[in-house]
């Protein structure tokens, strides 16, 4: 077993803070005045005010291994990281950290903007636990890290915030840790400093270094991590493979634009307590009043057509609304319409597009549905608007936008990272080949120089 | 890559940091000596910073003590500074006892608001905070070695010779300092969860000052003020090293022990009730 090579060894892990600046003197006066007067903490009860920042965290990492730790802001990823640095000390369970804990938290810490960088590659270096001896012996390797040119022997303060990082991240780079805590510092600098961090980072966890990585980036979690812990609200929700996290961490992201889509929905039909119609755009639901729309409802195909807020990546689905004629309306069309989170009307489903013709209709209640057998929608949240219009006449009869949302779940066979404001999967085939002599093959062939 | 055994453990956990006075010290020692390096840079990156982009540089810290000084000598001249019988100069004397009494005010000061300084570095390294807090105690010795020089210089300008005793001089302070440590180390611990520690601090300093024989001399007229003056240490932490500067005895060698001794415990004290509380301090900066 691997067991006896474990670095860092978390178990029920639990900090509490405290939510205002005013109870937390309190506390930290009448905590403070405890432990000198008699000698232990108060228990690890919450008081009035204060919650758990992280709670029952547990987990074990290898040497060599890295773990992505993902979750939404104050989620308490931070919190972890300063435990694990031996900042914050827990208020409940205990860390086992065996070796030497390098934390690019401390990017450029100590810098003063007044001194030269060469100057603060010394100070940031002493922080870091290194002898002018250690530095003088590395500052070479350390100046062609930076790659800062003659801008070394400038005053910090007159540093780009790429170039300050690019310091601070080269003389954190020196110090091999056996342990390396990363918070968001590596979209800095351009593309080559980029991947100058990433081919370093790779070579330390080759050479034994275990590493957690705190990142909203799910690109550079992926890039860099063999196992994740996805914390929400203090806890740890799921932990396991990085793709099994990176995957609950995008739905966990989209069940959060779903739930404020609902939100928004049930907000603004509370505020309204009549059921007049506006006859103008501009609002959330409106319409000439010949028609109304009730319910609209996303049904799922496989579980017998239940109402669902959530599809598998590729599931078919059905939108259905009830509608109330109040006047005979002649060749009525329906349509549906769906925004994904950043975009508008990525997809229009129209009743006479797919080639329902309706004659006059007359007053009375009715059910339209539509069934979309297959969809290639990213993972993600999606909003449905639904729109009763009449052919010939180039109006809405009747208008509601964000009137159901359904999430896509992240498919498990395929683990999609590549970009997250991608709305549509398309798939596709790709082939790779050589060109060969001079002859330009057409198509889709990528070029590709062989290295020689 | 050394082989998992080699590697040192540490282990960070709810329980309270366990341990008596004993271990404290012991603690603040160890961290301190191998964090001396720190404290260097971090003065030497003050000293730096201080000198850079000032058209005077190194004279700034000169000309504070030598305005302060010459207005004594001044005032002296002018005959406002009379203060009766004594058989040194005035402005001597009055250097003498505010250089001490500036060490004294400056080391609280500095300790106090040492975390607070150094919230940054508190919260992204894994420096012992004792050095932190510690390294700036730096730049105030630096000043006071300063002010030794600008002594000297009153000296020769009064014509006075003093007593060998001078050479002692930098021993005679130690209690005095290491009181200030005592109190500072506390302090910077509680200004932490309340900000304006230091302020209240400063101000009731500057009150303390006036049952310190700072500007005067003993005796005074007052019976019960010097029963107050006579109650209170920092009279022989003061008064004693100045006599004995100046006359080359100190009336009060004993009671001097004694508050001596009294500043260690305060340290010692100091010292045990910041490691006590201090992993606690980080998470409310």
């Amino acid at each position: 077993m691997t067991d006896s090579h474990w670095t860092i060894r978390a178990e029920g892990l639990s900090k509490k803070f405290g939510l205002t600046l005013r109870q937390s003197m309190a506390y930290g006066l009448k905590d403070t005045f405890s432990r000198l007067v008699r000698g232990r903490t108060p228990s690890n009860e919450l008081r009035p005010g204060e919650f758990w920042a992280l709670k029952d965290v547990s987990f074990e990492l290898q040497q060599g291994e890295s773990l992505g730790l993902v979750g939404v802001n104050g989620s308490g990823k931070t919190t972890l990281l300063r435990i694990l640095n031996g900042i914050f000390s827990p208020d409940q369970g205990l860390v086992t950290i065996r070796g030497r804990v390098g934390a690019l938290i401390a990017l450029g810490a100590g810098f003063a903007p007044l001194l030269t960088g060469r100057e603060n590659v010394y100070v940031n270096g002493a922080l870091l636990g290194f002898s002018k001896r250690d530095i003088d012996d590395r500052l070479e390797e350390i100046l062609a890290f930076a790659d800062l040119g003659s801008f070394i022997d400038a005053p910090v303060k007159h540093y780009s915030s790429g170039m300050f990082v690019r310091l601070g991240f080269a003389v954190s780079a020196m110090c091999q840790p056996d342990i390396l805590l990363i918070d968001e510092v590596l979209a800095v600098g351009d593309l080559n400093f980029q991947k100058k961090c990433y081919d370093y980072l790779h070579r330390l966890k080759q050479r034994g270094t275990s590493i957690i990585l705190v990142s909203h980036s799910v690109g550079a979690i992926w890039a860099l991590c063999d196992k994740g812990l996805l914390l929400h609200e203090g806890r740890v929700a799921v932990a396991g493979s990085v793709q099994d996290v990176l995957r609950a961490y995008n739905d966990q992201n989209a069940h959060g634009a779903l739930m404020q889509s609902k939100q928004r929905r049930s907000s603004r039909e509370a505020a309204r307590n009549d059921h007049s119609l506006s006859a103008t755009y501009g609002g959330q639901k409106g319409g000439t009043g010949e028609v109304l729309v009730h319910d609209v409802a996303v049904l799922s195909l496989k579980n017998q057509a239940v109402q669902t807020e959530s599809l598998e990546f590729g599931e078919g689905f059905a939108l259905e609304a009830t509608v109330e004629v109040k006047t005979a309306i002649v060749s009525p069309l329906f349509r549906f319409t769906i925004d994904a989170v950043h975009y508008k009307y990525i997809a229009s489903i129209d009743s006479l597009e797919q080639g329902l013709r309706l004659n006059t209709v007359p007053p009375g209640k009715f059910v339209v549905r539509v069934t979309v057998p297959d969809q290639n929608l990213m993972p993600g949240s999606y909003i449905v608007n639904m729109a009763v219009c009449q052919k010939g006449v180039d109006a809405h009869l009747f208008f509601w936008l964000n009137t159901a949302s359904f999430q896509i779940l992240q498919p498990t066979e395929k683990f999609l990272y590549s970009e997250a404001n991608a709305v549509v999967y398309l798939g596709g085939e790709f082939s790779f080949e050589e060109v060969g002599g001079d002859q330009l093959r057409g198509g889709m062939a990528l070029e590709f120089k062989a290295a020689s | 890559m050394r082989s998992i055994s080699e590697l040192p453990v540490r282990v960070f956990s709810a329980r309270i940091p366990s341990g008596n006075i004993a271990s404290s010290l012991t603690r603040v020692v160890q961290e301190v000596w191998t964090t001396r390096g720190v404290i260097w840079r971090l003065f030497a990156r003050d000293f730096t910073v201080h000198l850079r982009q000032k058209l005077l540089g190194l004279l700034w810290a000169f000309l504070g003590p030598i305005i302060g000084a010459a207005s004594f000598v001044f005032l002296n001249y002018a005959g406002v500074l009379n203060p009766g019988n004594l058989t040194m100069p005035y402005p001597l004397f009055l250097f003498v006892g505010m250089t001490l009494w500036g060490l004294f005010t400056s080391v609280i000061t500095v300790i106090s608001g040492g975390l607070l300084t150094h919230s940054d570095l508190v919260l992204r390294t894994n420096i012992p905070k004792v050095t932190l807090v510690l390294s700036g105690t730096a730049n105030v010795l630096y000043l006071q070695l300063v002010n030794l020089v600008i002594l000297l210089i009153l000296f020769i300008f009064y014509g006075v010779v003093p007593s060998w005793w001078i050479l002692m001089f930098p021993l005679m302070v130690i209690p005095l300092m290491a009181l200030a440590l005592g109190i500072g180390l506390v302090l910077a611990v509680i200004a932490v969860m309340a900000r304006d520690v230091t302020a209240m601090v400063t101000t009731v300093l500057n009150l303390v000052m006036f049952i310190t024989p700072v500007l005067y001399a003993r005796p005074v007229g007052h019976a019960l003020l010097q029963r107050v003056i006579d109650a209170n240490p920092l009279t022989y932490l003061i008064d004693g090293p100045r006599r004995l500067v100046f006359l080359g005895t100190m009336e009060s060698a004993p009671a001097f022990a004694v508050a001596s001794i009294f500043c260690f415990v305060v340290l010692a004290l100091g010292i045990h009730a910041f490691y006590l509380v201090q992993d606690k301090v980080a998470e409310r900066l």
